[in-house]
């Protein structure tokens, strides 16, 4: 069979503009039989009180690890923080340094969410952050825009750790994860495995979580009385990790 | 002034010999992209600090290039100019052949490019990458449709080409807002980064066009005289200012407030220090203007090709000191205080490219290649001769 020019163009022509057209289709996903949805009424928030964060504690970054199966790899620069601790002080060196961790901050108004293509970061209804790792498809642009640095990519295969949580998934690689407060310990009525250990025999009782909306619950109480800071609150994204002592 | 538009014959051991070297380059990007979807971004130099890389840089330069490539076809529907008129075809077509190159290298960069089809599915039209896809998309229909109209239908060419003009502005300032809208980076976040990605289209998609049509016409023994191809030095060396006049100006703005000294300073001293001065000064703007404006060098074609060589590897370099720096500059997340930590907060990240990551993007450029040179052999795009039209004089020499 021969084809001439016109229609090779035509057919060329087409391919081009099925292939193009082909991201304005908006394919029905079918939706999870055990789909369930979190409860507005809860706005879910974090206050860390950074005179009781003591340097060399790192209660809440191991248990972290520990709960949500989070691998180090050996690598600082590709190693995966949900949650991390942080040095800070004045350039001047004219008082001590503070001690204090820093995770995702469950914005109002997350960076993260906006940029990403597929919405495979959302925010539930209860103000939790999350990523859909079965629909990341791992462009990292969400990494970018982030200004607490609070995401990674999975560089790595990795495998269920020995001794690891069954209830926490292993990743897939090529994804971006974070802090997700626990939300499987949160969806139970317990609190997040940093704030439990925190609060625990290896913690100083630096953390609190609670409910924002419940104007009795210890959070908003505390943010209530006591002045408290959120990390470049002058971006306005409404962050949900509060300090006190900054 | 117009000849005849012919397809070349490509049967030449050299046609075939670039036919050739460009499959290589494609077959080196696949299997880059192998490699990858394999072993995963860990064998790349990617990390958690920069999390774009090289791949990245090629597919952003292949992109801008691409909207710039359209210029031809642009000067001479949108604005008359007589002279390039007889580009148009060419000029589309390379349009498109860029783009796809461009693409291809940023879906196979994905963590998980087997999840593509999840962007059709799910869209957050809130997402610049969302919208960039609308625009690419858009971008590759109308430059078809403006193909298709100088080829059979040229009364929609007027209409079409003004469209396509119109589209490539907006689709270049999407890519250039990938980045501008990034309020937490430093060195991205300007409300100028996306005009000045629109100009840098304007001067590497003229270069890349000087390039090609010049070698093109060489190597097919056609002619292309001299006066065209120096029409379009004049139009290279104004988009080639106003390139530096775009990154004088965001310069002289963060000088002006104290809050950027820090950011401004590490520019030109941290370690893209040269890549800086060297490439996006010296490469993008200083050498190809010095060439251009030399009473000699810049009234030959080999100059007009030099400058040209040069102004593309500026274009990389620009988007590489924006891509890589502006992820190295360590975020400032508490203003006015030193950071340290275990994930390398408060310090440069480092970042060593593997080659993988050039594979992938020189596998970009030989797909944009291929489609060039089976473009140019299966269809008629370009003139069989390129001559000024009768009684037109350059309104300038340097």
């Amino acid at each position: 069979m021969t084809m001439d020019r016109r229609t090779v163009l035509g057919f060329g022509g087409a391919a081009v503009a099925g292939v193009a057209l082909a991201p304005g289709m908006t394919l029905i996903a079918a939706p999870s039989p055990d789909k369930t949805e979190a409860s507005g009424d809860q706005r879910w928030a974090m206050l860390i009180d950074v005179n009781k964060c003591e340097t060399n504690c790192t209660a809440c970054t191991k248990a972290c690890r520990q709960e949500n199966n989070v691998p180090l790899f050996g690598d600082a620069n590709r190693d995966i923080h949900w949650i991390r601790k942080l040095e800070i002080r004045d350039k001047e060196h004219k008082r001590p340094s503070v001690s204090l961790p820093v995770l995702c901050n469950h914005c109002e108004n997350p960076p993260c969410a906006h940029v990403c293509p597929t919405e495979a970061t959302f925010i539930r209804k209860d103000g939790i952050v999350l990523v859909d790792k079965h629909r990341c498809i791992g462009c990292r642009y969400c990494i970018l825009a982030c200004p607490y640095k609070a995401r990674s990519l999975v560089y790595k295969k990795t495998s269920f750790p020995e001794g690891g949580n069954p209830n926490v998934p292993i990743r897939a690689k090529g994804v971006v994860e974070k802090c997700n407060f626990c939300v499987h310990l949160v969806d139970e009525g317990k609190e997040p495995a940093c704030v439990q250990a925190c609060n625990g025999e290896e913690g100083n009782k630096a953390m609190v979580f609670g409910d924002l909306n419940d104007p009795k619950s210890e959070i908003s109480t505390i943010i209530r009385e006591v002045k408290t800071q959120t990390i470049r609150a002058d971006l306005g994204l409404k962050p949900h990790v509060h300090y006190k002592g900054l | 002034m117009l000849s005849n538009f012919t397809a070349i014959e490509g049967r030449s051991f050299g046609y075939w010999r670039l036919v050739i070297f460009f499959g290589v380059l494609v077959l080196i990007g696949a299997g880059s992209f192998v490699a990858v979807e394999v072993h995963g971004h860990g064998i790349t130099g990617m990390n958690n600090q920069i999390v774009w890389g090289v791949p990245h840089v090629f597919a952003i330069s292949l992109l801008v290039m691409a909207s710039g490539a359209l210029n031809l076809g642009s000067m001479s529907t949108v604005f008359a100019v007589k002279q390039f008129k007889q580009f148009g075809r060419f000029s589309a077509f390379l349009a498109i052949a860029l783009l796809i190159g461009g693409l291809a290298v940023l879906m196979l960069d994905l963590g998980r490019p087997d999840r593509l089809l999840l962007t059709m599915m799910h869209m957050n039209f809130r997402s610049m990458f969302t919208l960039n896809v609308f625009l690419y998309s858009g971008f590759i229909i109308l430059c078809f449709l403006y193909l298709w109209s100088m080829f059979e239908y040229h009364q929609f060419t007027k209409v079409i080409g003004s469209a396509a003009f119109m589209w490539r502005v907006i689709l270049t300032t999407g890519t250039g807002s990938i980045f501008g809208v990034l309020h937490a980076r430093e060195v991205f976040h300007s409300a100028i980064t996306a005009p000045t990605f629109v100009a840098l289209s304007l001067s590497s998609g003229t270069a890349i066009s000087i390039l090609l049509l010049v070698t093109t016409f060489k190597q097919t023994k056609r002619d292309l005289e001299d006066k065209v191809v120096f029409g379009l030095r004049n139009a290279l060396i104004f988009f080639i200012l106003l390139v530096a006049y775009l990154l004088v100006v965001e310069k002289f703005t963060k000088y002006y407030s104290p809050a950027f000294y820090d950011v401004q300073g590490w520019i030109l001293t941290g370690p893209y220090s040269s890549l800086y001065i060297f490439g996006v000064w010296g490469a993008a703007i200083i050498i190809p203007l010095a060439i251009l404006f030399h009473p000699s060098k810049g009234n030959s074609v080999s100059g007009v090709m030099w400058a040209s060589l040069f102004s593309i590897i500026g274009t990389f370099s620009i988007v590489a000191h924006l891509l890589l720096a502006g992820q190295a500059y360590p975020l400032n997340m508490f203003p006015g205080y030193e950071v340290s930590s275990a994930f390398m907060d408060g310090v440069t990240a480092t970042y060593s490219p593997a080659a993988v990551e050039y594979m992938l993007g020189f596998g970009g450029i030989g797909i944009a290649g291929i489609i060039y040179l089976l473009g140019i052999k299966f269809f008629r795009m370009l003139p069989d001769k390129a001559v000024a039209p009768e009684g037109y004089e350059l309104p300038w020499n340097p």
